[in-house]
């Protein structure tokens, strides 16, 4: 108890209880709560679905720019470029970009990327909307998520193949690349079933190597059976059909291209990496199908003596008309020593053991023995013309049936030697197709015999009017004959015929001592003069004969030029002797000889020397019979003479209408020359300013 | 009945508020009851002598609306594509781009409405409630002043989104050009709508009692 104031009760603390904090709470608390709840699930979900970030070095970025342009897979969006910089030393653009978290496992080291642009080529237009659009990065991968990456190399053309698209790629191997570029077509029977992708030089620079892809299903064509070749351009081909023009696409005749067939059934199925030989023509690709390129093939040697010129590497090899090889190489090489050293030319052949007949899987030493089996028996190797145009040799083997025994020489050098035997090139000409083949036919006895000239000279000879007036001369010769023999004093003859015939005994002695038997021999020889004057005129044959085998020959060599100069010189020489002073002079010594028997008539008129008359008129008969008998040759003569201006006309009609067909080929060509000028002077305006496609500037 | 001098001139420390004279204003009609009355009697509306949730509704709203006001900058305003290109334009980037167009003026209205205004508001409001709990009695006018302003001007904030709204309807021309609202703009309406809350629950009559607790 206190003793201070105030008693009763202290005053109450009258404070309301505190309730808990939880039940001071306001509902309204829910609402940034939410709002908090929603921010961090967003917050979280856009971190969740933050793409990869992945770096792609590209050469060139023309285009891209950072937060807008995409990369796309298969055209669908699945990320964007983040920034672009350069890379340390500026050698490359670097791309930073998001990709989707559901796309990123797959970009795996196959993954390639490159910006589209706009592209216009003989192919086509490709990237136009990109033109509107801005570019973009394409993206291409295969379906299988390995190990993943982050840093990629981007490719400054776009890749051809895509990664899973479904095809064989396959290896081509060709001599020359020239008909080879990236993006040229692949055609089978004309269609577009795959693409070349860059070609580029073997490890050991020989060959051009060039991956190429057919697209499923083409790629079930391809077996191990199946022949590619170039298609690249045109080809001008000459055959008995005549001549052909071949001519593909626009974009394989500015690209190139190559095509295949399989011919034949059976071969294996192919695998990736398989590789092909590109043939240059097709017909050389469908030769080829029976034969495995990758097969042993069985080389011999063929020592020539003579002029291997016109054989030349990869000429046939032919056995009884069959190609059983080709020739591999050419070259000279010395045979013996010292003295007795000779250089023969060696021709290397490559024969293929299956085309011989054998089983594809037979060996070369098999064909080896095959061939030294038919050696024994008479085969032997020569050369032949293969084309009479080109004067192209090849090698045939031939069965010679009374040939020297001779077999393969195993040991002489490298290879085992085949014998020769004499080479058939004029053979072949002979019988070969064409003019010069019907030039050669004509037996060379018959063109001794009698020339084209010789015909025109004894036709002119006959045309002659000196000549028209022999038969005349012979009359008058007759009509004085008569004349004498009418004459009274011949008509007294009888009277006093006894003296007479004493007298011309006495004539006859005087005519002896007169040497008039010498002039009947002079006059006889004048027209022997004159039958040897037809004689020499025809010795100028051979010449011609000479010329006619040059231009043979140089026909053969296809010197055009120098046949038609060599023609010309025939038909110069020709003229030169129809008009040659000898051939001229025929008639006129003809005539002489008449004259000469007229006035021997005339002396022997004078002389009384009737007898010799006879003997006169039979010299010049035989005369004449002798100028007939040469005469009657020459119709044939004539006939051959025009086949020849004939022939040779129409080969050089021939070659100049080949001339034209060569003018238009040229002009067809400066046309093409033209359009592609103008398909890349529009490439490169679109190039240089896409915008033109749109606004036609 | 005693009378109180309640002077408007004099100095604050000399009035007394409706609460020490044991009476309890009606909020809605201004009728003034006895203390212990629920019920307006003229409106009927509910009597509240200090309204004892308002700081934590205030906290809570502003909460809220400074939340929604983070993805209303960070997210896209406005979607705009034409047939060239797509863009996104945060308001800042816009404010940015509306500078590099030389759109000056446009850029200040922009940014004073988008991203000034509600940041003041933030700011005042935290300082009023933060004074309030702290029960400090300095600047009583000011701070009366300063949320009057705030409530008045939390219905202007709306104008960014007003435009979106506006460019959006109108421009549909599909392919040609499109513009359609991000993200951004329904935070920002959120935004702003939580700030206005958060203005409205504040009980200004607590400015009031501070000084008489600590004085």
């Amino acid at each position: 108890m206190s003793n201070t104031e105030p008693t009763g009760p202290a005053g109450l603390d009258v404070r309301p209880v505190k309730r808990p904090v939880w039940k001071r709470l306001s509902l309204v608390w829910l609402v940034p709560l939410i709002a908090l709840s929603a921010s961090l699930y967003a917050a979280w979900q856009s971190y969740q679905d933050q793409g990869t970030l992945i770096t792609i070095s590209f050469e060139n970025a023309a285009g891209i720019t950072a937060g807008e342009t995409a990369i796309k897979y298969r055209d669908v969006t699945v990320g964007e470029v983040e920034d672009v910089e350069f890379a340390f030393g500026l050698t490359d653009v670097l791309v930073h970009a998001r990709i989707d978290k559901t796309v990123a496992p797959y970009l795996d080291d196959d993954a390639q990327f490159w910006v589209v642009r706009p592209d216009v080529s003989v192919r086509g237009i490709t990237g136009l909307d990109t033109v509107l659009s801005g570019v973009y990065i394409e993206g291409n991968w295969d379906t299988d998520a390995d190990v993943a990456q982050f840093e990629f190399v981007g490719m400054e053309q776009p890749a051809l193949t895509r990664a899973g698209q479904r095809g064989t790629q396959i290896v081509l191997r060709a001599n020359d690349g020239s008909a080879l570029s990236e993006g040229a077509p692949v055609l089978h029977k004309g269609i577009q079933v795959g693409y070349l992708e860059t070609p580029e030089l073997s490890s050991n620079g020989r060959q051009v190597v060039v991956t190429a892809f057919i697209e499923s299903p083409y790629d079930r064509r391809v077996t191990s059976s199946t022949r590619f070749w170039d298609t690249s351009g045109f080809s001008v081909s000459f055959g008995t059909g005549g001549v052909s023009l071949d001519v593909n696409s626009l974009a394989s005749l500015i690209e190139g291209g190559v095509a295949f067939d399989t011919i034949v059934s059976g071969g294996n199925p192919v695998r990736d990496g398989q590789v092909f030989d590109i043939f240059d023509e097709e017909q050389a690709a469908r030769d080829s199908l029976f034969i495995d390129p990758n097969a042993a093939v069985l080389e011999m040697a063929v020592l020539f003596e003579q002029s291997v010129s016109g054989l030349s590497e990869g000429a046939e090899v032919r056995f009884q008309g069959i190609r059983i090889g080709e020739v591999s190489d050419l070259s000279a090489i010395v045979v013996g020593e010292s003295e007795s050293a000779e250089v023969r030319l060696q021709a290397v052949l490559s024969i293929e053991p299956s085309r011989l007949g054998m089983s594809v899987d037979a060996t070369p030493d098999a064909a080896l023995a095959l061939i030294s089996d038919f050696v024994a028996r008479g085969l032997r190797a020569r050369m032949v013309t293969g084309n009479i145009l080109s004067g192209a040799l090849l090698v045939e083997l031939v069965q010679i049936d009374d040939a020297l025994p001779a077999i393969v020489t195993l040991t002489s050098g490298q290879y085992p030697v085949i014998p020769t035997t004499g080479s058939e090139i004029s053979d072949v000409a002979a019988t070969a197709e064409g003019v010069l083949a019907r030039i050669n036919a004509l037996p060379v006895e018959d063109l001794m015999d009698g020339a084209i000239d010789m015909m025109d000279s004894i036709e002119r000879l006959a045309n002659d009017e000196y000549t028209r007036a022999a038969p005349a001369a012979l009359v008058e010769l007759l009509d004085e004959t008569r004349t004498l023999v009418a004459s009274e004093d011949t008509q007294a003859i009888p009277g006093d015929l006894r003296t007479v015939i004493r007298d011309l005994d006495a004539i006859v002695a005087s005519a002896a001592e007169a040497d008039l038997i010498g002039d009947l021999d002079s006059v006889l020889e004048t027209a022997n003069a004159a039958v040897a004057n037809l004689d020499a005129a025809t010795e100028n044959l051979p010449e011609i004969i000479a010329q006619v085998e040059a231009l043979t020959a140089k026909a053969n060599a296809l010197a055009l030029e120098g046949l038609i100069a060599t023609a010309n010189d025939t038909l110069a020489g020709i003229d030169d002797l129809v008009s040659s002073d000898d051939a001229a002079a025929l008639p006129g010594t003809l005539n002489n000889a008449l004259d000469e028997m007229r006035g021997f008539l005339a002396e022997v008129r004078e002389g009384g020397a009737i007898e010799n008359v006879n003997a006169a008129l039979e010299a010049a008969n035989q005369a004449a019979q002798a100028i007939e008998t040469s005469v009657s040759t020459l119709p044939e003569l004539s006939a051959r003479a025009s086949r020849l201006v004939a022939q040779t006309e129409a080969v050089v009609n021939t070659y100049s209408e080949r001339s034209r067909f060569g003018t238009e080929t040229l002009q067809t060509l400066r046309d093409i020359q033209t359009a592609a000028d103008a398909v890349s002077a529009l490439a490169r305006t679109i190039q240089r300013n896409p915008n033109s496609l749109l606004t036609g500037r | 009945m005693q009378v109180f001098d309640l002077g408007s001139t004099g100095p604050i420390s000399g009035l007394i508020t409706a609460r020490e004279a044991g009476l309890v204003a009606c909020q809605r009609c201004g009728q003034v009851h006895k203390r212990d009355a629920v019920y307006c009697k003229r409106c009927e509306g509910a009597l509240q002598s200090r309204d004892t949730e308002s700081l934590q509704k205030v906290w809570a709203w502003l909460i809220a609306g400074m939340i929604a006001y983070i993805p209303a900058n960070v997210y896209p305003m406005l979607l705009t594509s034409t047939l060239v290109e797509r863009s996104e334009s945060t308001i800042i980037g816009g404010v940015w781009e509306l500078i590099h167009h030389g759109s000056i003026g446009i850029a200040i209205i922009v940014f004073v409405a988008s991203v000034m205004i509600p940041m003041g508001k933030f700011v005042a409001i935290i300082y009023l409630a933060v004074t309030v709990q702290q029960r400090s009695g300095a600047h009583q006018h000011g701070r009366h002043k300063a949320y009057e302003i705030v409530e008045f001007i939390g219905r202007w904030s709306m104008i960014d989104v007003f435009v979106v709204a506006i460019l959006s309807a109108l421009v549909q021309l599909n392919t040609i050009a499109t513009i359609n609202p991000g993200i951004a703009a329904v935070s920002f309406a959120l935004s702003v709508i939580f700030t206005m809350l958060s203005a409205q629950s504040f009980d200004a009559r607590l400015i009031w009692d501070a000084d008489r607790t600590a004085g």
